[in-house]
């Protein structure tokens, strides 16, 4: 629920400055979640989260599991209408999390045989992705 | 004639096949490619926050090491591709953020490097690998798999229309064999997600694969070391989660080329494709 309580200005323009987009611009077509290969894993899709970004309700940005789904593909870049770099949107919600010492992949965590079989370039990215 | 060369991290460890198929065929078409010497990480993957100049070090100082070999530099790996020739945006346009990277270094980059991929060498210099074919692909149909890091931001990458490409599909062509269209030839595999949550690179790469096979494809064949392996290892989880899935082996494009130059097949190293690609060469007298 939208109340003045959870609106969080300064958020929206934190966003806006680590992505370098203009997030205002997006009318909400929604053909960012639609072209997506991984909306069906999030709970908050791309649109949804440019939304909740426009509103300022940090809260429930932060809680959205559709940034760390997102494996900066670009489609959704190449497709938008209005130009807004959605990808740099989703990491820049990932590093306001990274950068507040949240991480999302516990590198102990990860199963030692199936990190042997990874190639080094796939942990090299989620490490960068997903922890600091 | 000579070529800088940046294999990247992958190509010594799990894509092996990747690095010494390259090196094969450029050997053949008169092409020495001269590794950069003391490379290092590309900095994968390229960071997208517009306030982190920290992450372009790393390109910079390869940048730098290849603009002491030549003017342009060879990168297979579609990720170290896609991160150099961002980075290298960047500092074409943004000339504060290169200054300022560069005053913190020892040797200073001029912002003028171009990065090659093998597919666009090739389509620049079809001649060079007409003249050496030895074994036409005749018949074997192939889906060729742009994903997602070649193409894309297009007017950063320049290499090709990033919803329809055929820069790939050319190459194809160009060693004889027919490329099969479909339509999740530039749709993502899942990439890093394999790490964390291999479900969401599961289901990207099913639907890639079942889309090739429903078109009439024998086969995949890429040039990223993640794509091939989240299409080629992740078959066998595709199969326990999807039972109308076929199995579909999947090739490094240079695999193909060294097919087509005539190496032999132990040069192939197809060894380390764990679909093995066997039954469909030998259904076309390739093998």
């Amino acid at each position: 629920m939208i109340t003045k309580l959870n609106i969080d200005k300064e958020f929206k323009r934190k966003i806006a400055e680590i992505s370098n987009q203009r997030i205002s611009d997006c009318y909400q077509c929604g053909r960012c979640t639609a072209g997506c290969p991984f909306a069906m894993f999030m709970d908050s899709p791309p649109n949804q989260v440019i939304r909740l970004i426009q509103l300022g309700m940090r809260e429930e940005v932060l809680k959205a599991q559709g940034p760390w789904f997102c494996a900066a593909c670009l489609v959704c870049q190449t497709r938008c209408p209005k130009g807004v770099d959605i990808p740099r949107v989703m990491e820049a919600v990932r590093v306001i999390h990274l950068r507040a010492k949240e991480c999302i992949l516990d590198i102990p965590q990860i199963d030692y045989e199936y990190m042997l079989d990874l190639p080094p370039l796939a942990l090299m990215s989620a490490f960068s992705k997903f922890s600091f | 004639m000579r070529l800088p060369y940046y294999p990247g991290c992958t190509l010594y460890t799990k894509a092996k096949p990747l690095n010494e198929t390259i090196r094969s065929c450029f050997n053949i078409v008169g092409v020495e490619l001269d590794e950069l010497p003391h490379w290092y990480c590309c900095g994968t993957t390229f960071t997208l926050a517009r306030d982190n100049r920290m992450s372009l070090i790393a390109p910079l100082r390869i940048l730098t090491k290849a603009q002491q070999e030549g003017k342009q530099v060879l990168v297979p790996c579609s990720i170290c591709y896609n991160t150099l020739k961002r980075a290298n945006f960047i500092f074409s346009e943004d000339r504060e953020a290169l200054d300022i990277i560069n005053e913190h270094l020892e040797e200073k980059y001029d912002g003028k490097e171009e990065v090659i991929h093998p597919l666009e060498f090739i389509r620049d210099n079809q001649d060079m690998i007409r003249n050496k074919l030895k074994k036409p692909l005749s018949g074997l149909k192939v889906g060729c798999y742009y994903g997602c890091l070649l193409l894309r931001p297009a007017e950063e990458m320049k290499f090709d229309d990033p919803e329809s490409p055929s820069i790939f599909e050319d190459f194809v062509r160009l060693l004889g064999g027919e490329p099969v269209e479909f339509a999740l030839k530039v749709e993502c595999c899942g990439s890093y997600l394999v790490v964390n949550t291999p479900d969401a690179a599961v289901n990207a790469s099913y639907k890639v694969i079942k889309n090739a096979r429903e078109n009439g494809a024998d086969a995949l064949v890429t040039t990223c070391p993640l794509c091939f392996y989240n299409l080629d290892a992740l078959q066998t989880k595709i199969r326990q989660q999807y039972p109308d899935f076929k199995d579909m082996p999947i090739f490094y494009f240079s695999q193909l080329l060294a097919l087509a130059l005539g190496v032999d097949e132990n040069g192939l190293q197809l060894g380390q494709n764990r679909v093995s690609p066997e039954i469909v060469l030998k259904k076309y007298g390739l093998l």
